[in-house]
């Protein structure tokens, strides 16, 4: 019986992993179409993807989206969380459902809305509008991992540091934000991923002039298929990674498993 | 004592402590309540002002006549709600839910073996097998579609290597229908159910189960009186979730199901932005909302489904 179960998750950890292999093993391959490398490797698929400067922009415009949502998001998660946390505000119940609310409003929901009200305000295809969309989709996911990291700061070490003369904003920012720091960088790079990978509302709210990496790759897939797609998602692949272990290492994901 | 007293007056800056009362008035109170408000303003704020605010302006336009120029906000209309009752909107619909609840069903199936399989291993293997379910969540999701594409075009991998074994002669469809579709939200989606199966079944308490076989259950009575019963809330609860995302999901369907399989989600983005109807759209919309509140309010009575809160 555990044999058999063995058996069985092995077999649903290939196939979690299956197109992300295949992704990988497609990029290096040395032919002109989608042909598995066999012993020749090649990176000129890699090569082509950074001589297409519609990707290279893309990621850079991604980059940035994706700095910005975090540092905003996070910064005012921070102080939201802790606020609540603290009962210094009447309605926290309330207050904490409503932060949380994005994670129930589905993506194309959201961004038909979003469509609709920054064009009505002349930000469709702006910058500033995607920050604004990115921001409130990555929400949940920043309070969530915030409010975990803030709840293991004892109160007291704020009580001893206001005893001790500081005052409360001084308090804040040298005693619970320092004892809090792998929560808020987790919380950071939560928000990062999630915005950098963000397809679906992105979709409704850009033309042609703001295209994130993953909104470009989605349009180029729609449209010709080649192996510098296949080098792309190989890179995207490798940058999750990396964030994934890094947010493992953070404890990100204690707050995942309920 | 006059140490005593400032200390107890900073104290209550924080709210509660021994001193609140008396923090109450004077400057102390001042900057005890000032400081919340700051902290928490902006973020309320910007949630009304970019979320509540677009839904509900979308809810608005969708009660509104279209017109080239934008809604005729004279005139209070039902019609965009009527046209979805069209024929054409209703077998969308239909094949939008029964393609969702597939998937659901194939997810639940398919998670409890590993569910019940992780939940028995060592905290360190746990971990790392988490991390190995969670990946492909975090990978982005045209990624993932591009990726199941080199598997299962009828050029991909799993058709060369079949017609190589000399098993098939013509290539098998496995995209660019329903079943592409099915396979790719089976997978985008599968954490969702796993996860809070996974939490219960690691939580329940093993002495249970000797108990309920020390007074004479068979291995199937331990499986429908004891296990399924205990993990019945996550599994519901996660299922809901996991029916939420097929129902919303865009780029998936999109890039593996092609244009022979439209979903509502699909008639959004083309009602939105190539028709250019945005009271129809909106209405698209609201009833997607709508759709998923309901599953909401269902997942929170069957599952409890519950959220720790923040506080």
């Amino acid at each position: 019986m555990r044999r058999w179960l063995a058996g069985f998750n092995a077999a649903m950890v290939a196939f979690m992993l299956a197109p992300l292999l295949m992704i990988v093993l497609m990029s290096f391959t040395p032919a002109g179409g989608f042909e598995l490398p066999g012993w020749h490797w090649s990176l000129r698929w890699y090569r082509a993807v950074f001589a297409y400067p519609g990707f290279i922009d893309a990621f850079f415009l991604s980059l940035r989206l994706g700095l910005a949502t975090a540092t905003l998001a996070t910064a005012l998660a921070f102080g939201a969380v802790w606020t609540l946390q603290r009962r210094l505000v009447p309605g926290v119940t309330l207050l904490d459902s409503f932060f949380m609310s994005p994670l129930l409003v589905p993506a194309v929901v959201f961004g038909v809305a979003m469509l609709q009200f920054l064009n009505r305000h002349g930000l469709y295809n702006s910058f500033i509008g995607l920050l604004l969309a990115h921001v409130i989709v990555v929400l949940p996911f920043v309070v969530r991992v915030i409010a975990a990291a803030l709840r293991d700061v004892p109160r007291q070490l704020e009580w001893v540091a206001l005893s001790l003369g500081a005052n409360m904003p001084r308090a804040l920012l040298l005693v619970t934000l320092p004892l809090s720091l792998r929560g808020v960088v987790a919380g950071f790079l939560f928000a990062f991923i999630v915005s950098f990978d963000e397809v679906t509302v992105t979709l409704f709210i850009t033309g042609p002039a703001y295209q994130t990496l993953p909104v470009r790759l989605y349009n180029y897939l729609t449209d010709q298929v080649d192996p510098t797609a296949a080098a792309v998602s190989a890179m995207l692949i490798f940058l999750s990674l990396c964030l994934i272990l890094a947010l493992d290492r953070l404890g990100g994901f204690k707050t995942m498993r309920r | 004592m006059r140490v005593a007293a400032t200390t107890a007056n900073r104290v209550s800056r924080f709210g509660g402590g021994a001193g609140a009362a008396q923090a109450a008035t004077g400057e102390g109170g001042a900057h005890r309540r000032l400081l919340p408000i700051l902290l928490i303003v902006p973020l309320l704020l910007l949630m009304v002002a970019c979320f509540v605010w677009p839904l509900t302006s979308s809810l608005i336009n969708s009660l509104h006549p279209h017109s080239d120029s934008g809604p005729i906000l004279g005139q209070w209309t039902l019609a965009n709600y009527r046209r979805l009752l069209d024929p054409f909107y209703l077998r969308v619909l239909w094949r939008t839910l029964r393609i969702s609840a597939t998937v659901s069903l194939l997810t639940a199936i398919l998670a409890y073996p590993v569910a019940w399989y992780a939940a028995t291993l060592r905290p360190v293997a746990q971990a790392w097998l988490l991390m190995v379910y969670i990946t492909p969540w975090l990978v982005n999701v045209a990624v993932k579609a591009f990726g199941w594409s080199l598997l299962l075009s009828t050029t991909g991998i799993i058709n060369r290597a079949l017609r190589g074994l000399g098993l098939i002669d013509a290539p098998l469809h496995l995209m660019l229908n329903e079943t592409g579709v099915v396979i790719g939200l089976l997978h985008a989606h599968f954490l969702f159910v796993l996860l809070p199966l996974w939490a219960a079944l690691s939580g329940l308490d093993r002495r249970l189960l000797w108990a309920a076989s020390s007074l004479g259950a068979s291995r199937l009575a331990l499986w429908r009186d004891v296990i399924l019963p205990l993990s019945r809330p996550a599994l519901v609860s996660g299922v809901i979730i996991n029916f939420m995302l097929n129902l919303a999901a865009f780029a998936t369907p999109a890039l593996l199901g092609g244009s022979r399989v439209q979903l509502m989600s699909y008639i959004a983005y083309r009602v939105n932005l190539v028709d250019l109807n945005w009271e129809f759209g909106a209405a698209v919309a609201v009833a997607m909302l709508a759709i998923s509140m309901l599953l909401i309010v269902l997942a929170r009575r069957l599952g409890g489904l519950g959220r720790e809160s923040v506080a």
